[in-house]
């Protein structure tokens, strides 16, 4: 039900709301709406205008702070998007308007001609082998070529060629035609026309992402006019494995690899003079990214970064910065530069910057790296006003404080750089915010598009001997023209156990599938085995097809000749068509040995668990009462509020106050929400979708038990109360919080002040905390332009080590400088005296620190000082932590399940974060992620039942001993040992069948269902026996 | 190290002086490295700006009388900081105060502004001299256009040829222009560059009232300084005047016809971008479109050219100050010019014109390279 407090929702029109969603653009952060959106029930079209899915974060090579290969966290995506029933991927298709209220939207899209049909082609790229046209590669940022007719990227999905049209030999001058024939699949059709389409859905979220800086448009970067000055972007491809030099780092002018580089930050970003004066927010992480990965390529590399500020904010970034600064051969120096010369030999590109304070040197480079900022591009702002969506200033989507995701039209939501450039963690949190936005707003139509597929009844193959059918693919040509493909049918023919053996051209495709299928029924297989590409992508195609035959999916055993073989020893023939047959070989031995594993179902409690009411527990719990869900907030303190209530405003001048009023009186007017004040959690057990919790609640502590299927914890964080710089000594000295509540409660105390001093840092960045508090700089800014309205001409001075007002917030560290505010920085080894100091009948605070740029002492006397203090873990969250089993990271906040692409899950199912229990973060982000925590629940529970089971981890209790080993292992809490039974048991919800206890184990009682020991010992026997 | 406080009482000076964008300034250190000084000594504006924020500038330091406002700094600043104008300010604070701070040369060029209205203490009436034969009218409110020559144009011997040039070929041209010989005096923009903001004041009225006067409305000039001055400071003095560079000029006439280039120029010449022409007004195809009509001409640009072209050392009054040998940015660009393999050196601003052909003398490489105005070089093709 669509709740009139939601912020800018129009009333609902007596017409029924669509149970459907549009997600357009396809980066990482439109398909994780996609992805939430689909599994909480909804239909999911999910639009780009590219030939494939991915976005910018497909280009990228590694991503920061854990190196992870940006491809291979994001392609398992791909996948879950192209398999997901419930999800439509159109690509090369955009928006042209949207008619219609929130709930009763009809998008009208357009779709240009592919000329390769998606149902047809299967990827196998032979016609880029013939065509004849060479064209710069975008993928690549046209560092390499590629063909007209190409796969826009190894992993794209959808897996369809696509055609440059203005370059096709037939689409701009009639001729040609050659990849027509040559397509076995007889998919390229050159009469495809442009086409248009309605689609009926209830909600639209916008991801439409960013375009990197063009850094030609600034003649002192000399991009285009020197040869070895390349993008960010472009470096991308140069490190990456599936790039122009195939990840072998080699400047562009001559292919020498490079042995002294420099980075260049803030390209097109915090600069009038580029035309965008917001920070990107990115660029300097990303820089140390390539850093730290150039090094590992070239270990002698001498590697500078000549920056502004460096924006190290978020989490687990600071550590990352300072393992770069560790790293021998790297400098970071605290100056733009200045781009002099290329020298014509040599290709080298000489670059002038400052050295200490105020020197200067010329220092010449291989390569020079420019860290180009996020635009929002003109398209991004023409579709907003087709949409009738508002826009900022600077070009991106306009939201209101405390509502960072809702757009100016009712249920048309944002998510991704389009908001505000933003890093992947922040871009997945925001995506699943938004999908809860569409799912409360639709929320009585979920489930009513969705697709079921049926499948007829299993049959039981116990007792059978083994009929195994065998089905090796061509690939196209991929694999049969390194292959003998023939050769190898005719050798699984006699492998003991297999009764049908045949070649397909394209076993993936559809015709080929139906007749897997019919084979399956016809011959009584009861095994399978195909010998094609990667089960990556292609597994989940296969056991579907066992499953339209009536057979348990797991009774497949595929085996990779592509990528395992024919890929890597072309022109072989002879050697590799003798280890397909070895591979087959193992397979159908393995083949022989499957069971079917049986999936258990089990039903999901649609009820919460919210531990802390502060403002992201609460945002959290709205969301989902609105959803129907009966939600448990649980809080330690008398009130609800949270840190929320010690809040005053938003430097964009958001009423805090008034906003947890607000919250406060919705959550205790909702009355599906329990409030639990004054209570704590004693136990939680069970497990995703089951669990079963009790509290000790309220102020006589009576304990009640609670069901419920998930768990948000929300419990906060703290603010430092710092020894330094005489805090707690001196009445003078206070938090920057303590500062706010002061200037709202009692400004005339600070009227009278004339030298105000901050000084940021205060226990952050340190060897005890080395993270960053994130959100101090700004709330320095936030104090000190409402110091200058209290008094306009009070000196203020902000001492800091790096301003990291990000994004947006840029604006305001303009604003308080044009204000007057004064900033000095200074350096962790020097830092700031403050004495309490009598003189000539006056009293102040002496504050001395040394200018780095004069290279002198300055000395302010100030009458009042306030620290930006960090903002330090909840004390209970280490005790929470042992209760929840949940880790905690290096820095006592709790540790989600992956970084970049899970930043609001737990390891283990069922549990979510958000907000400060995460770790620093400003209001709006903590509401995003609230959000978000929200959307993830919903994933759960909206599914009526979970499945559990498959390949998953199985005990021999007669072998187990009950060490425990498994259990301390275990990265998902899915196995734990039964003190009454003495052995250990898996908890088949959360097992995943990783493996990781069966090798722990030292009594071999553990095994993995589908990947046993049996099985695999099998298959190296049977690579060991047998001619070829 | 000893501590010392921030002195307010002069930051509060040089930001009542028209200094205070140093506010803005986030100390990144681009101006500093931008500087073409640091090619020739050490030079560092971005901790002069520092000093100036604190208080404690050296205010009878000779380096604030370095910059010559070439706005290599300002075309690049991030937070968009007036530097030149912080280097007015200062410059303005010690005029103020200290008449002699400023150099010998530089007051000399001021008292004769005041008096003579030039900068060479030449006779005010021999203004128009530079005429000679040429048939040319006084202006008068019927014209088209006033041709406002600058004080280098009309009084120096070595660029007269430029003024000369420059009126025949508006001649030539068709164009109904005429000139106020020394009913007006100099623009001043070098005097306010160079702090002197009291003389500038009393140059500009004169000027506005002759214009007034004689009914001009609209101006052609040789001099990027003048047309920069004219554009920028006159309207805030009340002139109502529209001013056209000369290269906007022709480059125009040259679009819609009017005119034709009979003659060919077999030469290979080097266009350097002037600092007020080029990063000051964004004029650089006209000059260059001019030049690529002349039949016969190859046309190279330097090294470093347009938004990144070296100053020749000539603008923020600088053309009247004294720079040692070994720093002078013209003796670099001839240096270049020489090495590129160019004939003519052309520009089109006189202060470049003067500083080139100081340079060219001073190597001794008169026979080697020669230095033109664009005027010249459209004239010999006519």
């Amino acid at each position: 039900m669509l709740n009139s407090d939601t912020l800018n929702q129009a009333p609902v029109p007596t017409m029924r709301k669509v149970g459907a969603v549009l997600v357009a653009g396809a980066g990482v952060s439109g398909i994780q709406a996609a992805l939430d959106v689909a599994n909480s029930g909804f239909k999911v079209y999910l639009v780009d205008k590219e030939p494939a899915i991915g976005g910018r974060m497909s280009q990228l090579d590694k991503t920061f702070p854990t190196n992870d290969c940006s491809m291979c966290i994001l392609s398992p995506k791909f996948i879950e998007c192209a398999t997901n029933p419930n999800i439509s991927v159109l690509t090369e298709s955009e928006i042209d308007r949207i008619d219609g209220e929130a709930g009763t939207f009809e998008v009208t899209l357009t779709h240009k001609p592919r000329y390769v049909n998606p149902e047809k082609c299967t990827g196998c790229r032979t016609c880029s082998e013939y065509c004849p046209v060479q064209v710069l590669d975008p993928y690549n940022e046209n560092l390499g070529t590629v063909k007209v007719i190409h796969l826009p990227f190894p992993q794209a999905v959808p897996a369809v060629s696509t055609i440059d049209p203005s370059h096709c030999l037939f689409l701009s001058r009639q001729a040609c035609q050659i990849c027509v024939p040559v397509c076995r699949n007889k998919a390229i059709d050159f009469h495809h026309q442009q086409e248009k389409s309605k689609i009926d859905v209830g909600s639209v979220i916008l991801s439409p992402g960013y375009e990197a800086f063009a850094p030609g448009r600034q003649a002192q970067y000399r991009y285009g006019a020197f040869r070895n000055i390349v993008t960010s972007l472009e470096f991308e491809r140069l490190l990456s494995a599936s790039g122009p030099n195939r990840g072998v780092l080699r400047r562009p002018s001559d292919g020498k690899r490079p042995q002294k580089m420099a980075w260049i930050q803030c390209v097109g970003s915090r600069d009038t003079t580029a035309g965008h004066k917001y920070c990107s927010a990115v660029c300097c992480m990303y820089a140390i990214k390539q850093v730290i990965l150039s090094k590992e390529q070239i270990p002698g590399l001498d590697a500078v970064i000549l920056h502004n500020d460096i924006r190290a904010y978020g989490k687990g970034f600071e550590r990352y910065y300072e393992r770069a600064r560790n790293t021998p051969g790297v400098r970071f120096i605290w100056s733009k530069a200045s781009i002099l010369r290329e020298n014509p030999e040599t290709g080298e590109v000489t670059i002038r910057h400052r050295v200490n304070g105020f020197g200067i040197k010329d220092e010449a480079f291989d390569l020079v790296v420019l860290s180009v900022g996020l635009t929002s591009p003109d398209s991004n702002r023409q579709l907003a006003d087709r949409l009738h969506v508002e826009t900022n200033s600077h070009g991106f989507c306009e939201t209101q404080p405390f509502s960072p995701i809702e757009t100016s039209r009712p249920g048309v939501y944002v998510c991704g750089v389009f908001r505000a450039p933003m890093d992947i963690p922040d871009s997945v949190t925001m995506a699943s915010g938004a999908a809860s936005f569409a799912s409360e707003l639709l929320s009585d139509q979920r489930g009513t598009l969705v697709t079921e597929t049926s499948y007829p009844p299993e049959r039981n193959v116990g007792g059978e001997p083994p009929r195994v059918g065998v089905f090796v693919c061509d690939c196209g040509t991929n694999i049969v023209k390194v292959v003998d493909v023939a050769n190898v049918v005719t050798y699984a023919r006699g492998l003991s156990g297999v009764v049908h053996a045949q070649e397909e051209t394209f076993s993936c495709s559809i015709d080929s599938i139906t007749r897997m299928v019919a084979t399956i029924k016809e011959k009584g297989l009861n095994r399978v085995v195909v010998a094609a590409c990667t089960p990556r992508t292609h597994e989940p195609v296969f056991q579907d097809a066992l499953r339209q035959a009536g057979m348990n999916p797991h009774l497949i055993e595929m085996t990779n000749i592509r990528e395992h073989c024919s890929w890597v020893h072309t022109g072989e023939r002879e050697a590799a068509t003798a280890k397909t047959r070895d591979l087959v070989r193992m397979a159908v031995s393995k083949a022989r040995l499957l069971d079917p594993l049986q999936r258990l179902s089990y039903a999901v409690t649609g009820a919460a668990l919210v531990i802390g009411g502060g403002i992201s527990g609460m945002v959290s719990a709205l969301a989902l009462a609105r959803q129907g869900i009966r939600v448990h907030l649980v809080e330690k303190e008398e009130w609800l509020g949270g840190l929320g209530r010690r809040i005053r405003s938003s430097i964009e001048g958001g009423n805090v106050r008034a906003y947890v009023r607000k919250l406060i009186r919705e959550v205790y007017a909702n009355l599906l929400i329990m409030v639990y004040t004054e209570s704590d959690l004693i136990e939680v057990s069970g497990y995703v979708g089951n669990f079963s919790s009790r509290i000790r609640a309220g102020k006589r502590g009576a304990v009640k038990t609670i069901s419920h299927g998930v768990t948000i914890v929300a419990t906060g964080a703290e603010e430092l109360k710092p020894d330094a710089y005489l805090f707690g000594k001196d009445r003078r000295v206070a938090t920057l919080l303590e500062l706010e509540e002061e200037m709202e409660d009692h400004p005339d105390n600070l009227r009278d002040c004339s030298t105000f001093v901050m000084i940021q840092c205060v226990g952050s960045r340190d060897t005890e905390r080395p993270y960053c508090s994130r959100i101090c700089c700004t709330h320095a800014i936030k104090n000190a332009l409402t110091l200058k309205k209290i008094n306009p001409y009070m000196e203020i001075y902000i001492l800091y080590r790096d301003m990291r007002t990000y994004g947006f917030r840029e604006d305001y560290y303009r604003e308080a400088a044009e204000k007057g505010v004064i900033f000095i920085r200074y350096d962790a080894d020097d830092k700031p005296d403050v004495e309490a100091v009598e003189e000539n009948g006056r009293s102040f605070l002496r504050v001395t620190v040394t200018e780095p740029v004069l290279g002198r002492r300055l000395m302010m006397d100030a009458d009042r000082l306030a620290l930006g203090v960090a903002t330090v873990p909840s004390a209970g969250n280490s005790s929470l932590s042992q209760l929840l089993k949940a880790p905690l990271n290096e820095d006592s906040f709790f540790m989600e399940a992956h970084m970049k692409l899970r930043p609001v899950d737990f390891p283990t199912d069922g549990f979510f974060m958000a907000g400060l229990a995460h770790g620093p973060k400003f209001v709006d982000e903590s509401i995003a992620q609230a959000r978000a925590a929200a959307s993830r629940a919903m994933t759960i529970l909206a599914k009526k039942e979970i499945m559990a089971g498959g390949t998953i981890c199985s005990v021999d209790g007669k072998k187990c001993t009950g060490c425990g080993v498994c259990q301390e292992i275990c990265a998902f809490n899915a196995i734990e040992v039964d003190a009454m039974a003495g052995v250990a048991i898996v908890q088949k919800a959360l097992c995943k069948g990783c493996g990781l206890c069966v090798a722990s184990c030292r009594s071999g009682a553990l095994d993995i269902l589908g990947f046993s020991e049996e099985q695999t010992l099998g298959m190296i026997e049977a690579i060991m026996e047998g001619a070829h | 190290m000893e501590a010392i406080a921030p002195i307010k009482e002069v930051s509060d000076l040089i930001r009542d002086a028209g200094g205070d964008a140093f506010k803005l300034c986030f100390q990144c250190g681009l101006c500093t490295v931008s500087c073409p000084w640091n090619c020739v000594r050490s030079f560092s504006p971005h901790q002069m700006i520092s000093q100036a924020k604190f208080g404690l500038a050296d205010i009878e330091d000779e380096a604030w009388w370095l910059c010559s406002t070439c706005n290599m700094c300002i075309s690049r600043c991030p937070r968009g900081v007036s530097i030149t104008d912080i280097m007015r300010s200062v410059r303005a604070i010690m005029m103020e105060y200290q008449y002699n701070m400023a150099q010998p040369s530089l007051r000399s060029a001021m008292g004769s502004l005041r008096g003579n209205g030039n900068p060479w203490l030449e006779d005010r009436e021999k203004r128009s001299a530079w005429k000679q034969d040429l048939q040319l009218e006084d202006f008068h409110q019927d014209m088209d256009l006033l041709y406002f020559p600058c004080c280098v144009p009309a009084y120096d011997p070595k660029l007269r040829s430029v003024a000369r040039a420059s009126a025949a070929i508006l001649q030539a041209a068709g164009v109904r222009f005429g000139i106020l010989g020394s009913k007006e005096n100099c623009c001043g923009e070098s005097v306010r560059k160079a702090g002197n903001d009291e003389l500038f004041e009393s140059l500009v009225k004169s000027n506005i009232s002759a214009f007034e006067a004689e009914g001009v409305r609209e101006v052609i000039v040789s001099s990027p300084h003048c047309y920069t001055t004219f554009k920028e400071d006159y309207p805030g003095f009340g002139a109502q005047i529209k001013v056209f560079h000369m290269t906007q000029y022709l480059a125009d006439l040259i679009d819609r016809g009017r005119l034709k280039f009979r003659k060919e120029l077999r030469k290979k010449v080097v266009y350097h971008d002037p600092c007020y022409l080029g990063r000051h007004n964004g004029i650089y195809d006209e000059p260059r479109k001019i030049l690529g009509s002349i039949p016969g001409l190859e046309v190279m640009d330097e090294i470093d050219s347009r938004e990144n072209s070296l100053c020749c050392g000539g603008g923020g009054g600088r053309i009247w100050m004294e720079t040692k040998k070994g720093e002078r940015f013209s003796d670099m660009l001839v240096d270049q010019a020489i090495s590129l393999g160019a004939d003519i050196l052309v520009t089109a601003c006189p202060y470049c014109l003067l500083n080139f052909m100081d340079s060219v003398v001073t190597a001794d490489k008169g026979d080697v390279l020669e230095v033109k105005d664009i005027s010249i070089i459209v004239q010999s093709a006519l």
